[in-house]
């Protein structure tokens, strides 16, 4: 019934969120949730087990009325499933143990809905809806005595909240993972680190540098040095738009960790107003060789590696007059 | 543990292999001001490959070797000093300015040859 796969991922979920037996007891813990709630919600355990169905199709129902649920009620395969686990939500709600195994439940469905797109508002509203109807039943049961109904109900309402305090977790971590992988390959596409000849390499540097990136750059440049064997560096930054004191920094600690592994490194494309908020910064920047654009800078390299670049023509026969 | 240091031509080499105290650096740099000398030797080339990391006196000593060496007559080329190595360098601003680098001995070893031969030229 249960899906291994389904399982081991939201058990991996748990350790990425941080989510132990320590941290699930202060979770009920800041829900007020005690001892004595057990045997409220024993009270009214055959309640909610005998009308899990009908308290499931509420929920359902609720969310079919929304335009926002569409994302979850359209693939029906997602729907059963969640149809499922919310039934065994249910049940496992009102059976007095909360623990890790509880947890991975949760999760499992919140991962669900996350992976559905459903908006934790829209969650909210239908869960507030079902335990709507769990409270009218739940009152009626104890009609002789509804300061009891209302502990019982109140008891099972701190469950509620636990579970809450859960989905909307995961609901936002899920969300967080989308972003870190696209920062992920964000960083892994914008530091490039390019072999032009042999011993040569260009580093084009585009955008924002800020400590992180800096630090990225800096690592696989000094990772290509060593595959390439690399001699000299072209470091591009045409396409930094500005440069404080603090990029520069950074700029300066790559090139000196270059020069420790014995390569030279040549800065191209300071623009002028690049170059003259440098200077007027008073950063000092002797300590590079700078170039005036790529062009240029690409003629120093071939100079210092010894390479001699002659036009031909068609047949590969030098122009004559050509440098 | 003392640093053997091999004569190969007119270029001393030291391959330093594991972590050296400073005691053992010391060592290291006396011993090269002494057989620099008396080799006439136009070169020192230190390999650091096998080093994971190299402090701030480790780099002292280098760079002092590297100034002794130049005093008497011979230019240093610091080799091998890995990715990380010179990563964590930079972050504790340590940047052994004045002393040449190169990627690994073989780059060395052609370094201290082109300076050599300019010496020469300048002689003749």
């Amino acid at each position: 019934m249960t899906d291994p796969n389904q399982q081991s991922a939201s058990q991996s979920s748990m350790q990425e969120m941080g989510i132990n037996d320590a941290s699930i007891e202060r979770r009920k813990k800041i829900v007020g949730f005690e001892t004595a709630d057990l045997a409220r919600i024993a009270a009214i355990k055959d309640l909610v087990t005998q009308h899990a169905d009908d308290y499931t199709a509420t929920f359902f129902n609720h969310l079919s009325g929304l335009d926002e649920a569409r994302p979850l009620l359209a693939s029906r395969a997602i729907l059963e499933r969640a149809r499922q686990l919310k039934k065994e939500h249910l049940v496992a709600m009102v059976q007095g143990d909360y623990g890790r195994k509880y947890v991975e439940q949760r999760l499992e469905l919140g991962s669900l809905y996350a992976r559905a797109g459903l908006d934790p508002r829209v969650f909210l509203g239908a869960f507030h809806q079902l335990l709507q109807h769990i409270g009218v039943a739940v009152m009626e049961q104890s009609e002789k005595n509804p300061l009891e109904g209302f502990e019982n109900f109140m008891s099972l309402k701190k469950v509620a909240f636990f579970d809450i305090g859960i989905i909307v977790d995961i609901l936002v971590f899920e969300r967080e993972r989308v972003i870190r992988q696209q920062q992920e390959a964000i960083r892994e596409l914008s530091t490039p680190v390019l072999q032009i000849r042999d011993r040569l390499l260009l580093l084009p540097i585009i955008g924002v540098i800020d400590t992180l990136r800096a630090r990225f750059i800096t690592e696989s440049l000094l990772r290509s040095i060593r595959a390439n064997r690399a001699k000299v560096v072209v470091m591009d930054v045409t396409g930094v738009a500005t440069i404080d004191s603090k990029v520069a920094n950074h700029l300066l600690q790559t090139v000196t960790a270059a020069r420790l592994m014995g390569a030279f490194v040549i800065v191209t494309g300071l623009s002028s107003e690049v170059a003259q908020s440098l200077v007027a910064l008073g950063i000092e920047l002797t300590k590079l060789n700078t170039v005036g654009d790529l062009q240029g800078g690409l003629e120093e390299a071939d100079r210092i590696l010894g390479y001699r670049v002659t036009a031909t023509d068609a047949s590969g026969v030098p122009t004559p007059g050509a440098a | 543990m003392a640093v053997p240091i091999l004569k190969q031509g007119d270029v001393l080499i030291a391959s330093i292999q594991s972590a050296l105290s400073d005691q053992d650096l010391v060592q290291l740099r006396d011993d090269f001001a002494d057989q620099v000398g008396r080799f006439r030797s136009r070169g020192i080339i230190i390999d650091v490959t096998a080093l994971d990391v190299l402090d701030s006196f480790a780099t002292r000593t280098l760079q002092s070797i590297a100034y002794i060496a130049k005093l008497r007559g011979a230019s240093t080329v610091v080799v091998g000093i890995q990715p990380d190595v010179a990563f964590a360098m930079v972050q504790l601003g340590l940047s052994l300015e004045g002393v040449a680098t190169a990627l690994d001995l073989e780059e060395g070893l052609a370094h201290t040859a082109a300076i050599a031969k300019q010496g020469r030229h300048r002689v003749r």
